[in-house]
């Protein structure tokens, strides 16, 4: 299959995963419900999936743990950013400007 | 010829659209760095467009751009992007009698546009309305402008993106990204416990194969969660007693 195929299928099934989701009792109605224990624990999927995501992108370079680094600051500046003030570009220029600031200062 | 819209459902439209304009101003951000990020892992406008409108989910397209970009197999993707999904199946059980008398088409259609922010701006007050057709418009309204908002601006951020050098790192964007839709929840106590599990399993799992790390740390992200809340609602109710 050629690269191009294979994105396409790639969208397809994500978009899939995200339709379904959505749809789900939209479209079965009152007819099946989910068990409440189930339902509570699904709470937790979204918050543990981005943390599973974005730890290992801002704690490793090159396969190890690194727990100075450009990324990781840049991380904590984002972080503070939206934490404590209401502007939604704020964690955007925080988080570019310490990552880009750092690698500057670094010469890397 | 064009079908007349019932005048409950243009009302229901109006209103909903009142509710929901200010807060989408919330998505711009949003799509402007999802646009640019589909840029930053190299795809063409028309697949980052394609990809877009066949998503139509920025935490999921954001979420599984670095898999993408690094080469993972489908399969972790498409269980990734379910994972980053699953809050959906909670908002449709939640809002899902607000459909009522809608038939099977329109549901999957209304299915497929249920966002965050419609469903927290709208759910309660589509959910009290007694008429169908004023619900329906209540819902779609938003959602319809949430769509053409969001296409519109990512649209924006890919066009711009071809315009900023690649050593600026704008792929770090997702990241940031993911990090801003984290924050808020991670102001819960076992919301933040679920986060700190399942990121630190999935940075100390990291060797196994197949990515299965990441997996992993969601389950154990996920079971932590569970469990801090089961303990706290247990110590409450021990506390009461005394």
């Amino acid at each position: 299959m050629s690269d191009e195929l294979f994105l396409w299928l790639t969208f397809i099934l994500i978009g899939l995963a995200t339709t379904l989701p959505r749809a789900s009792f939209i479209v079965l109605g009152s007819r099946v419900a989910l068990p409440a224990a189930l339902q509570r624990a699904l709470r937790y999927a979204p918050a543990a999936a981005l943390a599973a995501i974005v730890f290992p992108d801002i704690l490793i370079v090159a396969g190890e743990v690194q727990p100075l680094n450009p990324r990781l600051a840049a991380a904590g500046a984002a972080l503070a950013a939206a934490l404590l003030a209401r502007n939604p570009w704020l964690p955007f220029l925080a988080g570019m400007g310490v990552l880009l600031g750092l690698r500057h200062l670094l010469g890397a | 010829m064009r079908p007349r819209l019932p005048p409950a459902f243009v009302a229901g439209a109006r209103e909903g659209f009142r509710t929901f304009l200010p807060l989408s101003v919330g998505l711009i951000p949003w799509a402007l760095v999802t646009g640019m990020t589909m840029v930053s892992v190299g795809f063409t406008p028309l697949q980052a467009m394609g990809m877009n409108v066949i998503v139509f989910a920025g935490t999921a397209q954001l979420g599984t751009l670095p898999l993408i970009a690094s080469g993972a197999p489908l399969w972790l993707i498409v269980v990734t992007a379910l994972a980053l999904n699953l809050r959906f199946v909670i908002f449709s059980a939640a809002i899902a009698q607000g459909f009522r008398g809608v038939g099977r088409a329109g549901r999957w259609f209304a299915g497929h546009l249920l966002t965050d922010g419609v469903f927290a701006a709208c759910a309660a007050r589509m959910l009290a309305s007694e008429d169908r057709h004023w619900r329906l418009g209540y819902y779609l309204g938003p959602s319809l402008w949430s769509w053409l908002l969001w296409q519109a601006c990512t649209l924006t951020g890919v066009l711009a993106a071809g315009a900023i050098p690649r050593d600026w790192s704008l792929e770090f964007m997702a990241t940031i990204a993911l990090i801003v839709l984290l924050a808020p929840m991670a102001r819960v106590r076992p919301m933040l416990l679920a986060a700190l599990v399942g990121g630190l399993a999935a940075v100390l799992l990291r060797g196994l194969p197949l990515k299965l790390g990441l997996i992993a740390g969601i389950v154990a992200g996920i079971a932590a969660g569970f469990a801090a809340e089961h303990r706290l609602t247990a110590g409450a109710a021990q506390g009461e007693r005394r």
